[in-house]
């Protein structure tokens, strides 16, 4: 099992750096800077301010001082947002965005989870139904449409929740936004878990089980654990889906989490805001299917052996 | 259509009794028809500003009704300094009595013209040395089908245009993402080996970003233009197609026929291009039905973050982004472009989850 983990450890952190330097000389030479503005600046305070947030140094020599202050933590200064480093303005946002994440991934597990079980029990009973049907409302209506809806229905029509804001984490303002992130996955989690435990329960030793008399429970602790690989292996990828409906989620609800900066700080050329964003997303969604790789390895012993390092 | 088909002639058979594949085909072929004929028939062009009639609720009904009218009459009234009163209104003529303090200059009833309610209006009679003046107008017959935006543009002709443009990009840029997959799986799948695998990792990490990570990334390079859309979804949507199209690689070139073409000495692009591609083009053009919906979401996506379309030109995605905006008091411009959207992709959802039936299509 160490030996696996190291294996996965191995092959992320370079994955990281590379997609830290492809952003890093990429965003470099797109036509554009951060001090660009309507009315061209003076040239000797753009030259300052290119010197004071050292731009005007050779390329090489810019991104090892920046991988230097990597490794101490340091995202530097945001070259917008002109009195905060990049650090002061996760600080207030990633909590809020992780919260969020967090709490519609577990949503989506558990309720898609559940429901998908219904469905497997009886095949064609209401389960059944009611999964293919949320699994083509998952498709067809997009975070975006559902947002500005539940929003009509609870906010504005029922008085019953608020419309948007955040409110310091209010459990009031979190239900529609969580509800909203996780929709779409608690549909995909469903169908997927329903087809995989259709297939676990039909396999020879269920049915063995089945012929000894045990009880109901009993076989489907067993039709569970074969059945959970590929929705563990979905998540890493709901993962990725959620965050990107995140941005989305905030802009509809208004929630000040790091949404807003993914697009504005690329936009504006804001070039530490951009590569702190890119280094958040991509080491979050690494970390995350790190994570499922081990349940998966847990969960069944097969691929701890057979994947060994490439 | 069945029969002019020359594929699998079983399948097809079985599937013209499949109602929800007929239905979505019906639900299709009428919401492309109306993007392509409607914008022609709707008597609005799409950037068209109607001022008098900013947010106006859809209706089947013509405009100006009786307020609006009024509300028209009296604004120009006042700006022109003149009392107005309505004698009467037939057949879509109103006679109007302007009555003034000095004599009424006949070039200031140029205003009725740039409203929007009114047509010219002609002097009927002039009394009292000018200071009362008698017109017919002709009232304008509008229909907002859908009502309009904040703007006041039709949103039904913009709804039509939006849905050619999310059509268009839907199937162009699921084009983009079919030719680099293709391309990408046949030549990991017939070079092998150390090639292949290396091919493989980098779609795989590539395959663990999120789709907003490229969003920012190509927002760097490209700022807001049009081109970010193709470029970013191609940049996504490749992947599963290089994965399956890898697969049909690896069992095709097993076969004889590709034995035989390399003993006869043709060249690696050659055999791809003439016997591993056509091979696999079954399982393509299968995965493509899934593809397009997917494109579509994603366009939209891009254009809800104002990165996509740019104004006046539309999509759904814009559309909807407008409408969740304006929820407040005009939900007509979110629900419209939202049942535009879901039916387009429930549509295509469902032919291709019936077109999965044939075998190796299997999304991931």
């Amino acid at each position: 099992m160490l030996r696996f983990f190291l294996a996965r450890v191995a092959t992320a952190v370079p994955a990281l750096f590379i997609i830290i330097a492809l952003a890093f000389f990429l965003m470099r030479l797109a036509p554009g800077g951060p001090f660009d503005t309507e009315r061209a600046l003076d040239p000797e305070i753009a030259k300052n301010l290119r010197r004071i947030y050292r731009l005007d140094l050779p390329l090489m020599r810019q991104f090892w001082l920046y991988l230097q202050n990597l490794a101490h933590g340091d995202l530097g200064p945001s070259l917008h947002w002109r009195d905060f480093t990049v650090n002061e303005l996760f600080a207030k946002a990633l909590p809020v965005s992780a919260t969020l994440g967090a709490k519609a991934m577990l949503v989506a597990i558990f309720a898609g989870a559940a429901l998908g079980l219904a469905g497997a029990m009886r095949p064609g009973g209401i389960g059944a139904r009611v999964v293919d049907g949320a699994a083509i409302f998952g498709i067809i209506l997009p975070v975006f449409v559902v947002a500005p809806l539940l929003q009509l229905g609870f906010g504005l029509t029922l008085h019953a929740l608020p419309v948007g804001g955040w409110n310091d984490g209010a459990w009031q303002n979190q239900v529609l936004p969580v509800t909203t992130l996780a929709l779409p996955q608690i549909a995909i989690v469903a169908r997927l878990m329903q087809a995989a435990l259709r297939d676990a329960l039909a396999m020879p030793h269920i049915r063995t089980l089945r012929a000894f008399g045990m009880p109901r429970y009993h076989i489907y602790i067993h039709a569970l654990r074969a059945a959970f690989a590929p929705v563990v292996s979905y998540l890493g990828l709901a993962a990725a889906n959620v965050l990107t409906g995140s941005v989305v989620v905030e802009t509809i609800f208004g929630i000040p989490g790091m949404g807003r900066y993914f697009v504005d700080g690329a936009l504006g050329r804001d070039y530490t805001l951009v590569m702190g964003t890119v280094i958040v997303v991509a080491a979050a969604v690494l970390l995350f299917n790190l994570i499922v790789d081990l349940i998966l390895a847990w969960l069944d012993p097969r691929v701890r052996y057979e994947s060994r390092p490439r | 259509m069945n029969e002019s088909l020359p594929a699998n002639p079983r399948r097809l058979a079985t599937a013209s009794r499949n109602w929800p594949m007929r239905a979505s085909l019906a639900i299709l072929g009428l919401i492309a028809l109306l993007c392509l004929i409607g914008p022609l028939v709707s008597g609005h062009p799409y950037d068209q500003v109607y001022r008098d009639y900013v947010l106006v609720r859809p209706s089947l009904f013509a405009h100006p009704d009786a307020h609006e009218t009024h509300e028209a009459l009296e604004g120009i009234a006042r700006r022109m300094r003149v009392g107005a009163e309505t004698s009467r209104e037939e057949g879509g003529v109103l006679h109007i009595t302007l009555s003034a303090g000095r004599p009424i200059d006949p070039r200031a009833l140029r205003a009725f013209e740039r409203s929007d309610v009114f047509g010219p209006a002609r002097i009927v009679e002039t009394s009292d040395e000018g200071r009362r003046v008698s017109i017919d107008i002709l009232l304008k017959r509008m229909v907002f089908l859908f009502g309009t935006d904040a703007n006041g543009r039709d949103l039904f002709t913009r709804v039509l245009i939006a849905g050619r443009i999310s059509l268009a990009v839907g199937l162009l840029a699921s084009f983009v993402a079919l030719t680099i997959g293709v391309a990408y799986g046949a030549v990991a799948g017939y070079a092998g080996g150390r090639i292949d695998a290396l091919m493989m990792r980098i779609v795989e990490i590539v395959y663990a970003l999120p789709f907003i990570f490229f969003v920012i990334v190509l927002v760097m390079v490209f700022g807001r233009h049009f081109v970010l859309i193709f470029v970013t979804i191609g940049a996504v949507e490749w992947l599963d197609m290089a994965r399956i199209v890898r697969g049909q690689t690896l069992s095709i070139q097993q076969r004889d026929f590709v034995a035989a073409a390399e003993a006869l000495g043709a060249s690696a692009p050659a055999i791809l291009w003439r016997h591993v591609v056509p091979n696999a083009s079954g399982t393509i053009a299968a995965f493509l039905a899934v593809l397009v919906p997917r494109v579509i979401l994603l366009e939209s996506f891009v254009s809800f973050l104002g990165l996509g379309v740019q104004e006046p030109l539309t999509s759904w995605g814009v559309l909807v982004a407008d409408g969740a905006r304006n929820i407040q008091g005009s939900v007509h411009l979110l629900i419209f472009p939202a049942l535009f959207l879901g039916a387009t992709l429930g549509a295509l959802q469902s032919l291709g989850d019936a077109w999965q039936g044939s075998p190796g299509t299997g999304r991931r």
